[in-house]
């Protein structure tokens, strides 16, 4: 490479025919029309490196303002290899459609290849043809890749054979892969898969921020823009300090500023819907109350260790259906001689002795009282299918959903819900990419540990698109696991209130990998419930520290990082 | 684009193409196309393969197209964004590739001489991982090699026929077209020479470093999959990357001008 000025290339294909037509005297074109083409190119240059035109093409859609800056960004300043990790519900796709768009119209790209969950194709080919006018085919026959420009496919169809020898020969401009996180792990085929691609410019879609796991981040920028954090080891040496810390954190983080771009709602400057939080304490009858206690003889007998009596006591709060389930399922696993059986039984009669559902009973009056759409969320099958049960005796309609539906079935129980149900009852990673708007009320029957799955579910109807404020109610049984959980993450640290992005910054910082993890740890190792409270109340007070910190940082310096 | 002038412009390219207007008010517009057009805009080859096959009588299509949202009226709503206006105006595009006009002049009966011009307008994009382009029309004179730019405006100015007028007579060029294209790219590449690259400079130091970090990453790398990515990479880079200036034709051809003009 020389300073010289930039090499210069003509395409002449078209002198030849010029002269050709000279010899034989034509034929020539008409001059209206041939003024016409010359308007007509006029009309389609882009006359700057800056900006973008790509809006003034979609009149239809309508753009908001941190999109339009992303999609900006993402060309000019990180010439086209990013990471776009904004918060669910803010339109990643359409960041993602607009800078394809912007590519397509200045020819900086024309061959693309899209990687998305299996589920999700139809999906992104249906936005990007309607919104974006964006000829985009989903990969079904295996001359697609050849003669289609622009293919929709799975990760997992496009590794296999034949297609991955097909894929390598193309030469493609663009790659777009959402759901980017999947590829975290670098020894997976899909990982090697991706990194065998060429990429010219790349969007690595991702809902999950990376910022936390330190070998992730690295790989999945390595796949971008191998080098740009060192290779592994000078990775290791630079950022990493013992096993699981980070050192020089401000440099990582300006790096990782430089290739990602993070909008967040709060940062957004839309009024957005209002998120109204009500928790919802329910006593158990004596009969639950009964069963529930019951489940600690299991541990006292060293059936069971901690974990699993916590996840026996949290299907008990949900439903004895759930419970039922799980103690079904150690009887038929247990040793002949095992005495388990002996423990086992009694609790099942007391299953048999339970006559209602305190929870679904308060779930029912909640749903009489909202009279409109509601969402119920649940970890639990057998609990989806007992209150679809009891919604139905009690005269309301109900459609269940799960994240193992084919997509077809997801939009037809989305359909269906949308026109002909009131409930909606869905069960955890039910909801990927499925958005629904009409819908403002949400009931967290059972609560994850896992802030994120929270954020997830409410990011279903609190996204783009709703008009109303969104309204969760947090059910919690009394004087159970539960209530201690709704107390942390709930009440003390006001998770639904504040936007995830932030407990997410204040957990790096204290170097909390897995919140629902350590909570776990927490009522695995504790002797009694004082000893729960106390170590509970310590969690609770070093991250409400942290976020005053925080808060004080962004103070002094009112430009901090975006 | 405004909504006026892709209206224009719709009915312009339908009338250039001798298609029927059979409606045209209010934003909207209904043509019959001719078998030229219908091959162009419908996509259906097969029916005219079908057609040319059995010697059939061919039945074109009728196009209705808005160019103002209106819900009560059936029709294609055309923006500037929508595939439709894009297709029609590439197909203007591959309809005018070439030209021959001559200049009607007043010649008072006498005999005039036409001088020969070779036209041509290109498409002058600079590249690298970013893009802008700029129109460049020139016409050259084929008796004395003098150039001018923005030829095209100065055309559009004149009255323009494909049959030679009564009393002229054409003279032939000096410079030869095949010549002349020589001339022309030549000039461009001066032009082009003379610009400001600092945006070409700037590529290649992006290049430059994107480069370093990658050989880092690779460095002691010996196994061929993993070289074999590095290679790709590195192609990549170059593709992303390097600053290029391209020059494409639009349309251009020989125009047949009256000596006053240009003097």
């Amino acid at each position: 490479m020389d300073n010289m000025s930039p090499e210069i290339v003509f395409h002449r294909s078209w002198y030849e025919e010029f002269l050709s037509k000279i010899d034989t005297d034509g034929p020539w074109a008409n001059w209206d029309m041939y003024k016409l083409a010359y308007e007509a190119e006029k009309q389609l240059i882009v006359p700057s490196f800056h900006g973008l035109i790509a809006p003034e093409q979609l009149p239809n859609l309508k753009l908001l303002p941190h999109q339009v800056e992303t999609a900006q960004t993402v060309i000019e300043k990180m010439h086209g290899k990013a990471i776009l990790a904004d918060e669910v519900g803010l339109g990643k796709t359409i960041e993602a459609g607009l800078i394809m768009k912007e590519y397509m119209i200045r020819g900086l790209a024309k061959k693309i290849l899209i990687l998305v969950p299996a589920s999700l194709v139809l999906q992104w080919a249906s936005e990007l043809n309607s919104k974006f006018y964006i000829p985009a085919v989903p990969q079904r026959k295996s001359y697609v890749w050849e003669q289609c420009d622009v293919v929709i496919s799975s990760i997992d169809t496009a590794k296999r054979s034949p297609h991955k020898d097909i894929i390598s020969k193309q030469n493609y401009d663009l790659i777009v892969i959402d759901e980017a996180h999947k590829l975290k792990n670098h020894k997976t085929k899909n990982y090697q898969f991706v990194q065998s691609l060429k990429k010219k410019f790349c969007l690595l879609l991702t809902a999950t921020p990376v910022q936390n796991r330190l070998d992730e981040l690295f790989y999945l920028v390595s796949l971008l823009k191998p080098g740009y954090l060192g290779n592994a080891d000078s990775f290791a040496q630079d950022y990493r300090s013992g096993k699981n810390d980070i050192k020089n954190e401000e440099k990582l983080r300006e790096l990782i500023n430089q290739v990602m771009v993070r909008n967040r709602r709060k940062d957004t400057q839309m009024n957005w819907p209002k998120r109204i939080v009500e928790s919802v304490e329910i006593p158990l009858s004596n009969e639950e109350r009964d069963l529930y206690d019951s489940l600690n003889q299991l541990k006292e007998a060293s059936f069971i260790q901690g974990f699993s009596l916590l996840t026996l006591q949290r299907e008990a709060c949900s439903s004895r259906e759930a419970v039922y389930m799980t103690l079904k399922k150690m009887l038929e696993n247990a040793d002949e001689h095992s005495m388990m059986a002996d423990y086992i039984q009694p609790i099942m009669d007391k299953i048999q002795n339970i006559n209602r559902n305190s929870k679904a009973e308060k779930a029912l009056e909640l749903i009489k009282k909202i009279n409109d759409k509601v969402i119920i969320f649940t970890e639990y099958r057998a609990t989806q299918l007992y209150l679809q049960w009891f919604l139905q005796q009690n005269g309301i309609s109900s459609v269940p959903f799960r994240g193992g539906f084919k997509r077809s079935k997801k939009d037809w129980m989305k359909t269906l819900f949308q026109n002909n149900a009131q409930v909606l009852i869905a069960t955890e990673a039910g909801g990927e990419g499925i958005n629904l708007q009409f819908c403002h009320h949400i009931i967290n029957y059972d609560l994850p540990w896992n802030p994120m799955r929270i954020e997830q579910r409410i990011g279903r109807v609190h996204r783009l698109g709703q008009e109303h404020d969104v309204y969760i109610y947090n059910f919690a049984t009394k004087n159970t696991v539960e209530e201690h959980i709704l107390r942390l993450l709930y009440d003390k640290i006001h998770l639904f209130e504040n936007v995830i992005g932030e407990l997410d910054d204040i957990l790096t910082r204290l170097d909390i990998k897995n919140l629902d993890k350590q909570i776990a740890a927490i009522f695995e190792e504790s002797e009694s419930a004082g000893e729960i409270k106390i170590k509970m109340d310590n969690l609770t007070s070093v991250i409400n520290s942290e976020r005053d910190h925080i808060e004080e940082d962004k103070g002094n310096a009112a430009s901090g990082y975006s | 684009m405004q909504q006026a002038a892709i209206h224009n412009f719709l009915e312009q390219f339908f009338k250039a193409n001798e298609c029927e207007l059979i409606e045209n008010k209010n934003g909207l517009l209904k043509v019959k196309l001719t078998v030229e057009l219908d091959k162009l805009l419908t996509n259906r080859p097969f029916y005219w393969h079908y057609i040319e096959k059995t010697g059939g009588v061919p039945e074109t299509m009728t196009l209705t197209l808005k160019t103002e949202p209106a819900e009560d009226k059936d029709g294609e709503l055309i923006h500037f964004g929508s595939p439709r206006l894009h297709q029609i105006f590439r197909a203007a595009k591959q309809l005018s590739p070439y030209i021959r006009l001559y200049q009607e002049t007043d010649t008072k009966g006498r005999f005039t001489p036409l001088v020969p011009w070779l036209c041509i307008n290109s498409k002058v994009s600079c590249q690298c991982d970013l893009k802008k382009d700029d129109l460049l029309s020139l016409g050259l004179n084929l008796m004395n090699g003098a150039i001018v730019e923005g030829f095209h405006a100065h055309l559009k100015q004149m009255p323009l026929t494909p049959k030679i007028p009564d009393y002229c007579y054409t003279l032939t060029p000096m410079i030869k077209p095949v010549s002349g294209l020589k001339r022309l790219e030549h000039f461009i590449e001066g032009k082009i020479k003379e610009e400001d690259h600092q945006w070409a400079k700037q590529a290649k130091m992006r290049w430059q470093k994107d480069l370093q970090l990658l050989d880092q990453f690779y460095e002691n790398e010996t196994d061929e999959d993993v070289l074999n990515a590095y290679i790709k990479e590195k192609e990549a880079l170059k593709e992303q990357y390097e600053p290029k200036v391209i020059v494409q034709m639009i349309n251009g051809g020989l125009f047949y001008l009256d000596q006053s003009t240009f003097l």
